[in-house]
């Protein structure tokens, strides 16, 4: 069983290769694409926080996304 | 309350990327398990079939996701709605990763099929011109810095690559190629066995779901970006 699910009649070697270079490509591109996210995300908050007591309550009640970005940047630290 | 407004389209993207990532696995594990285990190898091509089970869900989503794209753009140059730029700058780098996919998975099923990993056949030659429409569209943000001109030049791309579209789906009817015809048709009848629609249909689901979690990803960042860029003209 374990054997023709690894070999599948010669086969084996193009199926897995296939399926092992598609799931790769794909693992790679998400953690690319989140890593991303996390940077600008970071560098968002990272302004926000850079600014007065008094801009800064300015920008969060103008933004949503904002302040959301700023409430689940602090949950993860 | 206005649901297209950013701020509320960030919040819906949030709440969706949390529940595909709690359903993926699960998904991805059934459709993998019923493309490498449980459906039957093909009569003629015996196992090697299997690999039908990534390369056409990733040929469907180059396709599908370019289409998207164009008619986008097209949209984008009537009624200049800023969103759907961002929608389709969002789109571009999945069709092209998926069009790689289909492209490698294709010849590496060439081998065992053909008897060669390549061969410069209509189909083959047509998606990978689709590849170099996706990085034309995908370096044109990158290298013009003029947000306005690299959306108009984006959409130019985009609009003249629609024309690809066809000719990839039709170039095994117009010309005589090794790549064989759809075996899949919305109208009319197909010719696949249910016992292997099925796997292949989930493993569509699975890469859909995945494509709507990177374009979720890739929008959110794009917002931030925007809003990052604006953030002192609100002050």
């Amino acid at each position: 069983m374990i054997n023709s699910l690894i070999f599948m009649n010669g086969y084996g070697i193009f199926v897995w290769s296939s399926f092992a270079i598609t799931f790769l490509i794909c693992a790679i591109f998400y953690f690319k694409t989140r890593k991303t996210l996390k940077k600008y995300e970071k560098e968002f908050v990272e302004e926000i926080e850079a600014l007065s007591a008094e801009k800064k309550k300015i920008v969060l009640e103008n933004s949503k996304i904002a302040s959301k970005v700023l409430t689940s940047n602090n949950k993860t630290i | 309350m206005n649901f297209f407004h950013n701020s509320n389209i960030f919040i819906w993207v949030e709440k969706l990327i949390a529940f595909i990532n709690s359903i993926f696995f699960a998904v991805l594990l059934a459709a993998l398990s019923f493309a490498l285990i449980f459906s039957p190898p093909d009569y003629l091509q015996g196992d090697s079939v299997r690999i039908m089970y990534v390369h056409v869900p990733a040929a469907w989503i180059s396709l599908a996701s370019f289409t998207c794209i164009a008619l986008l753009s097209i949209l984008n140059f009537i009624f200049k709605i800023k969103n759907f730029t961002l929608v389709a700058k969002s789109i571009a780098p999945i069709g092209f990763v998926f069009t790689c996919i289909a492209i490698v998975t294709g010849s590496i099923w060439g081998q065992p099929t053909w008897g060669t990993f390549w061969a410069w056949d209509a189909r083959i030659t047509s998606m990978v011109l689709l590849g170099i429409f996706y990085f034309v569209f995908i370096a044109t943000y990158k290298l013009i810095s003029k947000e306005e001109t690299a959306n108009k030049v984006a959409s130019i791309v985009a609009i003249l690559g629609l024309i690809n579209i066809p000719i990839i789906k039709y170039s095994v009817e117009w010309w005589s190629t090794l790549h064989q015809p759809a075996s899949i048709k919305i109208a009319g009848s197909s010719t696949i066995h249910s016992s292997m629609l099925m796997p292949l249909l989930l493993m569509f689901f699975t890469l859909l779901l995945y494509c709507a979690l990177i374009f979720l990803m890739k929008y959110k960042t794009e917002i931030i970006r925007i809003k990052k860029k604006n953030l002192y003209r609100k002050i």
